[in-house]
């Protein structure tokens, strides 16, 4: 034992023990994101569970686990869905208290935009007072047609009801514009002009709100007839059906198709529900684009640094206060960056420019509140050391024979590192810049001061004059995930939307590190090579 | 080909344009500092005068008020008449005369006892050039409640008036408009003798009115309109004379006929009341003993200051002796003495209620400014003693009025010498101070605490705006212990809004500071020995083929912090809240594994050969470790219901006397070691793999073992980047907001305790900024917290960057 203990083995496998609870500790989190994450989109069976007090109850099995300080008892906690008519989502029962559990084939899931999922029988059509039988074969057909008018109220409402919107404001904020100048015979022609078209658009939006109440009454026509597990009848327009799904009757390509068909949602649609259903599409958008910005302006900064710490600076006092300050933005708190970017881009730069450009729709501020640009700059500053060291490293990469040969042949500094150094440093620089990107698309902290909204009305990007909106505020899968784990009335219901988003957020990270550990070796070997 | 010169500019230009590039970065650390301190800077200044104006006033007010934009100010005359005046212009906008006074005048003819209204009829001869222009009536107090005006006359007569400003906006113009309505005549001494000084107060028909009179009563008035579904409803009214509570003794023996025309001696009156807040059972408050030292307090005790709060509920009466005694009218028939306390040496000369009407501020006739108010006692709880909690600085002569701010808990005192100080109760500061020249005069802190206007005795009217942005930030309100409104003692307390408009913010940044250091302490206890243990492994005995660890640990830090934090709150914590005797036993079973995968090791021959050589220990125990976790979460229960008396949290409340909540300090530290592990375990990696080979193999050769070797050479020597590692995991865990955001309860409370929950500055900037308004007290006490991580960061990277420098060229000079 001695001798063990001397040769220092046992610490060794301490040692090694560390480590291993390390690399567990990462595989156990993936995992965890990952089988909650992905496993959410499975159709699941609907269960019919009779207790003891002959109650019925239709659901999905959410959770199964023992009663605490009781010996070989469990319990369930089952989706039982149907808000509107229960109160709430979930419901536990005692495993003790169930008579039977039976999986009926004719159990339908009604996915609905509104209140959640409806767990029941389909019962029939509503006609006249009477109910017409109805197969669940035909309401693909009612589906259809209810989808194509939810398609065109939604071309009105967005499209064109938001076109005159938009053309009203643009004249509301001449009309402002107009009386802020010197009153004249001009000007007065003019304002009448402006009142004119601003009547005219008026009317043509009193028309358009008609047309959308017409369409409104047309889709809440046809009310099917949901029979509940309890025996309650629940009438449910057929509009307010996304889709409905026999889960119990599904084959394995049934069920691959329901999930593929449910992540696309997820992917490219629009929330629902204050974000605990629907898809995160804005969310990605949101962040793609303020990472996008924010590289366009970290690149040049960051680049810059490396170049003149590498290829400039000698040691003296300046390259060492530099480095210096790379390493303390590194190490400077996300949010301290917030601050910062709330006091100086947002309240004074931003306010700054809506007292030169925009004093006419004063109060309201424009630039001078959250948006895209101010939360994209905050984070370039954030992450400039990420670019300047893998830049930095890149640029040492390059052998020195290039250079000399470059300077033998009377290339000057800025030529040599023009033509020869940079392009050679180019996949340093792009490893930076994918990894500053990974390190912004994780960052909430000072977005959620800056311009980061649970639910942003429209994307920064649209088909309005000037195209693109800097000013805008924008949603982020990280906030997203915060918001809805936390924020949200109905947590329960949202976590498997929150592991989803999760998943999305880990994925685009963890693909962005990869790509960018990819590029570093590809990097070195080509030197390697280069070098021989 | 470009010409030489051209090509030498470009080189020129690049070289320029690329070192201020490079300076931008430092550019932009020192614009992060200087810009955060100048929004916190003005946290530090004082309050200043920013115009001074003076107008001429029609005569010697005795009152005065403004609105809300300082734009009307109205001034009360002895005679009755209030005048309202343009204060941009001094012009008269409007003239008043009251017509109670001359209503009354045609009844009440007595001028026998003029009493004496402290500051203006000092004045010798104007006073009596002013009673010869009087005729009939006149006011002898003045008080206001609010927009209520409560006037006193000579011939014991309470006048009420209410002011009132309209705005009206004409094309962005604003005009302000003011209206004055009589609510009418309260006789309120019955002999008729002039009024010294009366206070009222009234909320939704019931109005408390005190009224003290020339012949030395005090009395109560009480009125009551009682709701009814028709009509007007029924008015209740109870007239109540309380002097005996105060005076044991008046020189108008009427006071004693009183008594005995109502069949009860002053004594049983006390006896009976112990309504409200009960008696005082300490021995410091003596019983007032009414008749009992009557001989030794004959005519010695005199009314000097009457204030009555809000909830009509408490009176405050301050005498001449310097005592305060607290009358509990909250039932009107009974109105009893609570305590009676000496707070001066002099005598009190004026009493005023702090916003929110629980603190009341007194000044004496030496001068002291003291804010006092009700404690809950210590060991008995239901009784509340006056307690002093503020001294402010004081004046060199009585005090004569106090004006408090209807903004925060901000106050003006004045005294009789005509210095004005601007005080705050909650920071005890005297914010400013300034002498008025003038003797006598009335002053008024306008609505918005924005401006201070005196009427001197020569028909001045002076008005100072001031600008005191940030009156409850201080470094003693901000660092230290504050005695706030409601507490027994001074503590330190975060609290930065209330639901109600009197409501005292409590900014101290302890016990947030509190939280980080608790948080970061948790996170590093977890992370340090996991993340250089790790490192140690990884770089001296890991085999080259599971290089590629590293990689995968660089990547764990760049797991983005929202996952972590949602994780920790929304899964770990309710899970580690269902198995946590399992955590407790977990470490243990760990340990265990390991020995135990150490003898299958030595024991199994097939290790130790081929592909199973030294180097792969840390894949080898993975299913040790698996084993261990999983049979400590079995053998959790048992641990459980063997020695924690079956439910853990029980028995941590009981015997340990620490409650459990789900979101606490232990699910924090996980998750923020989780973030910090990978900071630590690259940075030390780095360090201990950068050790010369020829230090170890030195070592080696000597005959140390491979574990002496990487004890005693290689952490020896990589101890400055080790340093450096823990430094920089220590800067993150300070300053990670979302992890402590979102696994955290948010309370800002100040206990080691492992299992609850703590607020951290990062977490409560991301909460509070977003509400707080631009450039108020609160957004820059939070940028003020900024301030504070970026200096602990800056000094901890600043070291740990320079420690790291100095290794790395020693380590090129071995």
């Amino acid at each position: 034992m001695k001798n063990l203990l001397g040769s220092g083995n046992p610490y060794i496998w301490l040692t090694a023990g560390m480590l291993t609870i390390c690399l567990l500790m990462i595989s156990g989190l993936t995992v965890l994101i990952m089988v909650n994450g992905f496993g959410i989109f499975w159709p699941r069976k609907i269960v019919q569970f009779t207790l003891l007090d002959g109650e019925v109850i239709l659901g999905e099995i959410a959770k199964r686990e023992s009663v605490p300080h009781q010996k070989d008892a469990y319990r369930t906690k089952v989706k039982v869905g149907n808000r509107d008519v229960y109160g709430m989502d979930f419901r536990w029962i005692d495993n003790a208290d169930i008579v039977s559990q039976t999986y009926p084939v004719h159990a339908l899931v009604f996915e609905r935009r509104e209140w959640g999922n409806l767990y029941g029988f389909l019962h029939g059509l509503r006609q006249n007072g009477g109910v017409k039988p109805l197969k669940p074969e035909s309401m693909a057909s009612l589906l259809g047609e209810s989808h194509a008018l939810y398609k065109k109220i939604r071309y009105i409402a967005k499209k064109e009801i938001g076109n005159i919107n938009y053309r009203i404001e643009k004249t509301r904020l001449e009309l402002k514009r107009l009386a802020l100048l010197q009153p004249s015979e001009k000007i007065q022609k003019r304002v009448a002009e402006v009142k004119a078209r601003m009547e005219h658009l008026e009317i043509l939006y009193r028309e358009k709100e008609d047309t959308l109440a017409g369409f409104y009454k047309k889709a809440m026509e046809k009310e099917v007839v949901v029979l509940l597990a309890d025996g309650r009848e629940k009438i449910v327009p057929v509009f307010q059906i996304i889709r409905i799904s026999m889960p119990n009757e599904m084959g394995v390509f049934a069920k691959v198709g329901f999930y593929i068909a449910k992540f696309w949602e997820f992917i490219w649609g629009e929330p629902r529900e204050a974000n605990t259903e629907g898809g995160v599409f804005p969310a990605i958008f949101g962040t793609v684009m303020m990472v996008l910005i924010m590289s366009i302006a970290v690149v040049p900064l960051g680049v810059l640094t490396a170049v003149y710490l590498k290829e400039y600076a000698g040691d003296n006092f300046i390259s060492r206060l530099v480095r210096i300050s790379v390493s303390n933005l590194a190490g400077v708190p996300s949010i301290v960056f917030g601050v910062f970017g709330l006091g100086f881009f947002i309240y004074l730069f931003g306010g700054g420019i809506d007292k030169l450009f925009f004093s006419e729709t004063l109060p309201t501020p424009t630039y001078g509140t959250g948006g895209i640009l101010w939360a994209s700059l905050t984070l370039s500053l954030l992450t400039v050391p990420v670019v300047v060291v893998a830049t930095e490293e890149g640029l040492s990469a390059v052998p020195r024979a290039m250079r000399e040969g470059s300077y033998a042949l009377g290339a000057t500094k800025i030529e040599t590192l023009w033509k020869v150094v940079l392009p050679q440093a180019t996949p340093g620089i792009l490893t930076g810049t994918i990894l500053a990107m990974a390190r912004a698309a994780g960052e909430v902290a000072p977005l959620m001061i800056t311009g980061v909204v649970k639910l942003a009305p429209s994307l920064p990007i649209d088909g309005y004059f000037p195209y693109i909106h800097l000013e805008r505020k924008f949603m982020h899968l990280g906030f997203h995930i915060y918001d809805v784990g936390f924020q949200s009335p109905n947590v329960e219901a949202a976590i498997p939307m929150v592991y989803t988003t999760t998943l999305v957020l880990l994925f685009t990270v963890l693909i962005l590190n990869l790509t960018a550990i990819v590029v570093r070796n590809k990097l070195k070997k080509w030197y390697n090579r280069g070098a021989l | 080909m470009k010409s030489k010169k051209r090509r030498k500019l470009a080189d020129k230009t690049a070289y320029w344009v690329i070192t201020l590039g490079g300076a931008a970065t430092v550019v932009v650390v020192f614009a992060l500092f200087f810009f955060i301190f100048l929004e916190v800077y003005p946290l530090l200044q004082g309050a200043t005068v920013t115009k001074e104006t003076t107008s001429a006033l029609p005569g010697k007010a005795v009152l005065l008020g403004v609105d809300n934009h300082q734009e009307v100010a109205y001034a009360v005359y002895n005679d009755g008449t209030i005048a309202f005046l343009s204060l941009p212009d001094g012009g008269i906008v409007k003239k008043h005369q009251l017509t109670g006074l001359h209503r009354s005048s045609a009844t009440h003819q007595d001028t026998t006892n003029i009493p004496s209204y402290s500051p203006d009829l000092q004045g010798g001869e104007e006073t009596n050039s002013l009673k010869t222009k009087m005729q009939g009536n006149y006011l002898t107090s003045v008080s206001k409640d609010r927009h209520r005006l409560i006037l006193g006359t000579n011939d014991g007569q309470i006048l009420t008036v209410s002011i009132n400003f309209s705005e009206s906006f004409d094309n962005g113009k604003r005009t302000v408009s003011p209206e004055i309505t009589e609510e009418g005549l309260i006789l309120a001494s019955p002999e008729s003798c002039g009024i010294i000084s009366a206070v009222s107060r009234r909320n939704e028909g019931t109005t408390v009115t005190v009224v003290h009179a020339a012949n030395g009563r005090l009395i109560l008035i009480a009125s009551e309109v009682e709701q009814a579904l028709f009509g007007a409803g029924d008015k209740n009214e109870i007239k109540k004379d309380i002097t005996a509570l105060v005076i044991p003794y008046s020189r108008d023996q009427s006071l004693l006929t009183y008594f005995r025309d109502k069949r009860t001696s002053p004594l049983s009156f006390l006896s009976e009341g112990k309504g409200g807040k009960s008696w005082p059972d300490t021995s410091t408050v003596s019983h007032p003993p009414i008749y009992a030292t009557e001989t030794e307090q004959t005519d010695k005790i005199e009314i000097t200051a009457l204030a009555l709060d809000l909830f009509m509920e408490n009176l405050y009466i301050g005498t001449s002796s310097g005592e305060i005694f607290h009358i509990n009218v909250s039932d009107r028939n009974n109105p009893c003495l609570t305590e009676k306390i000496r707070v001066s040496d002099k005598a009190i000369t004026a009493l005023g209620f702090l916003l929110g009407d629980v603190s009341l501020v007194i000044g004496d006739a030496g001068g002291g400014v003291n804010v006092w108010m009700q404690v809950r006692n210590e060991g008995s709880p239901s009784v509340w003693l006056l307690r002093k909690v503020h001294t402010l600085a004081s004046h060199g002569a009585p005090i004569v009025e106090i004006d408090t701010s209807q903004r925060d808990k901000g106050f003006v005192t004045a005294a009789a010498d005509g210095t004005i100080h601007l005080n705050h109760a909650t920071s005890e500061q005297t914010l400013l101070k300034f002498a008025t020249g003038a003797q006598a005069f009335t002053l008024c802190l306008s609505p918005k605490a924005d401006g201070i206007l005196v009427a001197d005795a020569k028909g001045r009217l002076r008005q100072w705006h001031l600008a005191n942005p940030h009156p409850e930030a201080t470094l003693k309100t901000l660092f230290g212990r504050v005695w706030y409104e409601g507490y027994e003692k001074p503590e330190f307390v975060w609290q930065s809004t209330g639901g109600t408009d009197d409501f005292e913010p409590k900014l101290s940044l302890i016990p947030l500071i509190f939280g980080t250091i608790k948080g970061t302490i948790y996170a590093l206890i977890i992370a340090v020995p996991i993340g250089i243990f790790a490192a140690l492994y990884t770089s001296q005995f890991l085999h080259n083929s599971l290089k590629i660890i590293k990689p995968v640990i660089e990547i764990m830090a760049a797991l983005p912090s929202v996952i972590l934090g949602f994780l920790a709150g929304l899964w770990l914590a309710p899970c580690m809240e269902r198995i946590f005797p399992a955590i407790i036993v977990m470490p243990f079973f760990i340990t265990l594994s390991i020995i135990l995968a150490l003898f299958c090791w030595k024991i199994l021959p097939v290790f130790g050969k081929g592909w199973c050589r030294h180097g792969i220990e840390a894949l080898f125990l993975i299913p040790f470790i698996i084993g261990a976790v999983y049979l400590s979460i079995r053998l959790g229960g048992i641990y459980e219901s063997l020695f924690l008396d079956g439910d853990y949290r029980e028995w941590f409340s009981n015997i340990l006397g620490l409650p459990y909540d789900q979101r606490n300090a232990l699910v924090v530290g996980v998750a923020m070691g989780f973030a910090v592990i990978p900071l630590i375990f690259t940075i030390s990696e780095d360090a201990m793999s950068n050790v010369p080979n020829s230090l170890r193999s030195a070592s080696l050769a000597l005959g140390a073992t491979p574990w002496q070797t990487a004890v005693r050479v290689v952490l020896p020597t990589a101890s400055p980047g080790i340093f450096s590692a823990v430094m920089i995991g220590f800067g993150r865990a300070v300053g990670e907001t979302m992890i402590v955001l979102m696994a955290t309860g948010n309370t800002p409370i100040m206990d080691w305790n492992l299992f609850n929950g703590f607020r951290a500055l990062s977490a409560n900037i991301a909460v509070e900024i977003p509400e707080a308004p631009q450039g108020g007290t609160l957004y820059r006490v939070l940028f003020l917290a900024a301030l504070l991580l970026f200096v602990t960061t800056f000094v901890v990277n600043t070291v740990a960057e320079t420690v790291r420098q100095r290794m790395k060229l020693r380590y090129s000079k071995l």
